[in-house]
């Protein structure tokens, strides 16, 4: 198998999943974010900042995450996602699928759980 | 400020994109949020600058970055719950819990430090309440007035009371009141199927239970006919003595009980809540009070009662007293009477004043001082506890600056403390009222019995308002301050100070100046209530060490009743057995008795006019104390002579009649050569007697002299005569004394069995030895000194605490400046100087603040204070030196700790 191209696909559908799951809680901006994965993750996902924006609005064009323009009192307005209703299903079978996947990769090749 | 957007536009100019403008805006704003991020987390501005740039770069070159245009909504309310200043409270409340949890200890630590000062605040706040501000439990109360008549302007013996001349002259032709009651309070034997007992009781006029407009629980009131017989037969119960002694039996009017020997009739019962004039008083009968001359003007008879009037709606106390003074002159002269009681037989006038006022006046300084000693102690529980949420701010400054920086707004933050302040203050305050409530349970054990209103003072809504009240101005003063500092958060410094102090910064930073500044404040507070406190005690010492003319060690008194008008030749034997009797007790070194003891009973009250000895043309009005005693008295009670002789057995009821009088008399009646002076006092039948020996003066005490007061302790004139020369002398009680070796109080058994064998009818009352009674009567100033000492102690602890904690913390901030200290050549002393002057910097400034307000603030404490100037030197230096000692142990620790930092392990540790 092409690890370049199972790579290249596994982290962009983890990404996607990463998203939509930070969204799931509440509505954040794009530094908010890129600000979590990093913590979050603990650096075991490099995730390049540069391609975060171009995921948010594939996710918008999907119609699974919804973005406007809010402003606060006393700073300059920026840009909020939150989860759709479309957004939240894909986002319950993604994890399913995941879960699926990592448990046959378990049967498979006997790889514990992380 | 870089300009982001610029640069993303040029980058995509340079690629030959356009951005749409929304993307642009979008995308410099996350490069200006990701600048400021690398800059926080210690990046040069060069670096980040590039890095930034190389980010800029990359998206101009993505394609998928080109968007369509949208259109733009209109702003909208921000995300998270958008109701208001409110929303999101119940976020900050877990929050808030969840961290609190976390840190048991110090959270732990201020909730206690909160409760303790919010349940002596409450506690004496309801203090404050009962006895001060609580109207009378009288209808209409603001209209009751008490009458003080004063001859010559002088009181009576006996404040607030008035003689029966002016009352009668005045009672019954008053416009200004509508009527005017009298009681004296007294304390009887109730005899009948029970053993006797001894029982404070009252003579009430009938009149005052109108003036009171009291209503029976069953029976009746006194009508004006009960009181026209000298001696009344009739009694109304208090509502304890009728559960007490007749089981609250309903058929208990008619029935008669034994009171001092006379058979009464019981004609009423009064309600549980009705106590007159003191909760003390089980019951009531009437008083009679007699004209002031009698049998065609021969004789005069003299009464002092207390006296209350209800006046009448839109009239002022003044108008009363002048009415009231009128009527007193039309009233009988009385003569040497006049002299006795008030000292001067000049003309007479009467004062009104508001009754609730007379009631509290001698308690009301020293509850005003107390109250404001628990406001200082609150003070400093609220900066302890302000201290601890400031160190939780700075350790959670990076978390707030994140915070801040992710988007949460200023106000959000701030609301974060408030909740968290919010939080231990309710806790405190639920705790701080149940020890409220438990202190004011046990109140009525700890002051003494006869404190002002000490029943009126309760638990209720108003002290749950109190502390809900302070616990609320508490919380918010203590997430001030951490609010405040939240606000000002400097970002980039916060976070790249990476929770440790930069070197060479030790108090700089404003937290750490706050924290200081809240340090001074409490070892400030600690040294005002240190000093209050300490000039208390040395005044509660000044009080016990009076040279009181006797010597008050190892003597047993008691008190024996005899029946009524019984006078000293009917009783002269059976107390001269018992004396001898006493007198061969082992460990009795003598016995004497007498019808007068200091912090009992004055014995007697004399007035006479005599002409000066130093020029018998000029007459001089005597007003003295007269005692009678036996011999044996002086020696028992260690009454120093001064010259002549003392009394002895060869006076006798046919020799010349002697008087042995006291300093004080022989120095303002008497002149240089007091011994052999006549004077010509009547007395039982008996004139002209002589002056033979002068004895030094005894503090007399007792009620006179209750409680606190400024006013010196002046000796009053006392003369001092044999019982068997005045042996038709009506004596109502008679104290016995006995001077032991050892401890008297084991003698009381001896003393009782003796008294019951000679004399089983005079009933035994009150056997104390007279330390006790002393200790006793010094209950009030006692009490003060405890309470504000407890107070004193407690902020002395919380500042000791808060000094080791403040120190500890600047240790563990500094650890990384020690460190490069002791490892470019610091010596062990230099870094344990460095902690040490530290806290005494502050302890010091602390001592400063402390001691100067303490010296401005004892002004308010003069009043309550005896024997010691307010500006006690020794007690200033004592308490500075307690403060230090505290201090230096405080920081030992901390000390020790800085000197055991490893220098590799703390430069590590960046």
């Amino acid at each position: 198998m092409d690890t370049t191209f199972f790579d290249r696909e596994l982290k962009r559908g983890s990404a996607e999943l990463l998203i939509l799951a930070l969204l799931e809680q509440r509505q954040r901006h794009g530094y908010e974010i890129s600000q979590l994965i990093e913590q979050r993750s603990e650096g075991t996902i490099t995730f390049h900042v540069a391609s975060l924006y171009p995921t948010l609005y594939r996710l918008e064009d999907k119609g699974l995450i919804e973005g406007r323009w809010v402003e606060k009192p006393g700073q300059r307005r920026r840009r909020y996602y939150r989860l759709t209703a479309a957004g939240r299903k894909v986002l319950a079978s993604h994890r399913s699928s995941w879960q699926s996947f990592v448990a046959a990769l378990n049967r498979v090749a006997g790889i514990g759980n992380v | 400020m870089i300009d982001w957007r610029t640069r993303l536009r040029s980058a995509c100019d340079a690629h030959n994109r356009s951005l749409d403008a929304d993307v642009l805006e979008e995308l410099s704003q996350h490069a200006a949020s990701a600048y400021d991020g690398l800059l926080a987390r210690g990046r040069s501005p060069r670096e980040a600058q590039l890095e930034i740039e190389g980010l800029i770069a990359q998206w101009a070159r993505d394609e998928s970055l080109r968007r369509a245009p949208r259109h733009r909504p209109a702003p909208e309310p921000p995300p998270d719950g958008a109701a208001g200043p409110f929303a999101g409270i119940p976020h900050d409340l877990r929050y808030a819990l969840r961290l609190l949890r976390r840190e048991p200890g110090p959270v732990a630590t201020a909730v206690l430090t909160m409760a303790l000062g919010i349940g002596a605040a409450t506690a004496l706040f309801s203090v404050l309440y009962g006895v001060l501000l609580k109207p009378l439990p009288w209808h209409e109360p603001e209209r009751l007035v008490r009458l003080e008549e004063r001859r010559g302007g002088r009181p009576g013996r006996i404040p607030w009371t008035v003689s029966n001349g002016t009352y009668l002259a005045w009672r019954g032709h008053s416009t200004t009141v509508e009527d005017v009651g009298g009681w004296m309070s007294i304390t009887s034997t109730l005899g009948g199927t029970n053993d006797p007992e001894r029982i404070r009781a009252a003579r009430l006029t009938p009149s005052l239970f109108g003036v009171l407009r009291a209503r029976p629980a069953a029976g009746r009131l006194f009508v004006d006919q009960d009181a026209t017989a000298r001696q009344p037969t009739v009694v109304i119960l208090a509502h304890g003595l009728h559960q007490r002694r007749f089981g609250g039996a309903a058929d208990v009017i008619g029935r008669t009980i034994q009171l001092d020997d006379v058979t009464m009739t019981v004609v009423g019962v009064m309600p549980a809540d009705f106590a007159f004039p003191d909760p003390e008083t089980q019951l009531w009968v009437p008083a009679h009070i007699t004209p002031v001359t009698l049998d065609g003007g021969k004789r005069v008879s003299v009464q002092i009662f207390g006296a209350m009037a209800r006046v009448r709606p839109g009239v002022t106390a003044d108008q009363v007293a002048a009415e009231a003074t009128a009527r007193a002159l039309t009233g009988a002269d009385i003569g040497s009477a006049g002299l006795a009681m008030f000292g001067s037989t000049g003309a007479v006038t009467v004062i009104a004043a508001p009754a609730l006022d007379v009631a509290i006046r001698e308690v009301r300084p020293a509850i005003r001082v107390m109250f404001a000693a628990v406001i200082l102690l609150l003070v400093t529980a609220v900066a302890s506890v302000t201290t601890v949420l400031l160190a939780r701010a700075t350790q959670r400054r990076r978390e707030m600056t994140v915070r801040a920086a992710l988007g949460a707004g200023a106000g959000r933050l701030m609301r974060q403390w408030f909740v968290e302040s919010l939080l231990i203050g309710a806790a405190g305050g639920t705790l701080g009222l149940l020890l409220a409530a438990i202190l004011l349970r046990v109140l009525p054990g700890v002051v003494p019995a006869d404190f002002p209103r000490l029943a009126d003072v309760a638990f209720d809504w108003r002290a749950a308002s109190f502390a809900a009240a302070v616990t609320l101005l508490s919380s918010l003063v203590c997430g001030l301050v951490p609010a405040a500092q939240t606000r000002r958060l400097d970002l980039a410094q916060s976070l790249a100070d990476d929770g440790l102090a930069p070197i060479g910064v030790s108090a700089r930073t404003a937290i750490a100046r706050t924290r200081a500044a809240l340090m001074v404040a409490q070892v400030a507070v600690a040294c005002v209530l240190l000093v209050g406190a300490g000039l208390l005690g040395r005044s509660l010492l000044a009080l016990i060490q009076i040279d009181r003319g006797y010597d008050p060690a190892n003597l047993l008194t008691t008190r024996l009743t005899l029946p009524q008008r019984s006078t000293f030749g009917q009783v002269a034997d059976r107390l001269q057995r018992i004396q001898q009797r006493l007198a061969q007790v082992p460990d009795v070194v003598h016995a004497g008795f007498g019808n007068g003891l200091p912090l009992v009973s004055a014995g007697g009250l004399s007035g006479f006019t005599m002409p000066s000895p130093r020029d018998p043309s000029i007459v001089i009005q005597v007003q003295s104390l007269h005692r009678t005693v036996s011999p044996s008295y002086f020696a028992a009670m260690k009454l120093r002579l001064v010259s002549g002789r003392l009394i002895s057995d060869s006076d006798t009821a046919s020799s010349q009649p002697v008087l042995v009088v006291n300093r004080a008399f022989a120095a303002q009646y008497l002149g240089s050569n007091p011994i052999g002076q006549r004077l010509p006092y009547a007395m039982y039948n008996r004139k002209d007697w002589e002056v033979v020996g002068v004895v030094e003066d005894m503090k007399q005490e007792g009620l006179e002299i209750a409680a606190f007061t400024s006013t010196p302790h002046t000796p009053q004139p006392e003369m001092f005569s044999s019982y068997r020369q005045l042996e038709s002398m009506f004596v109502p009680s008679v104290m016995l004394v006995l001077r032991t070796t050892g401890d008297p109080a084991a003698l009381a058994p001896s003393l009782r069995t003796i008294v019951r064998e000679e004399a089983p009818s005079l009933v035994v009352d009150s056997v104390m030895t007279m330390e006790d009674r002393l200790m006793s009567s010094l209950a009030r100033p006692r009490t003060y000194a405890f309470v504000l000492g407890g107070f004193a102690l407690f902020a002395l602890a919380i500042a000791g605490v808060g000094l080791f904690g403040v120190l500890t913390y600047g240790v563990a901030q500094r650890t990384r400046e020690i460190g490069v200290r002791t490892a470019l050549g610091a010596r062990t002393a230099d870094v344990v100087a460095l902690v040490v002057r530290q806290g005494m910097v502050m302890t010091a400034a602390g001592l400063v603040i402390g001691l100067g307000t303490a010296a401005l603030a004892v002004r308010w404490l003069s009043t309550v204070l005896y024997g010691v100037n307010p500006h006690d030197p020794a007690t200033f230096l004592t308490v500075a030196l307690a403060l230090a000692a505290v201090a230096a142990i405080a920081c030992a620790a901390p000390a020790r700790r800085a000197a055991r930092i490893d220098p590799l392990k703390a430069l590590r540790s960046s």
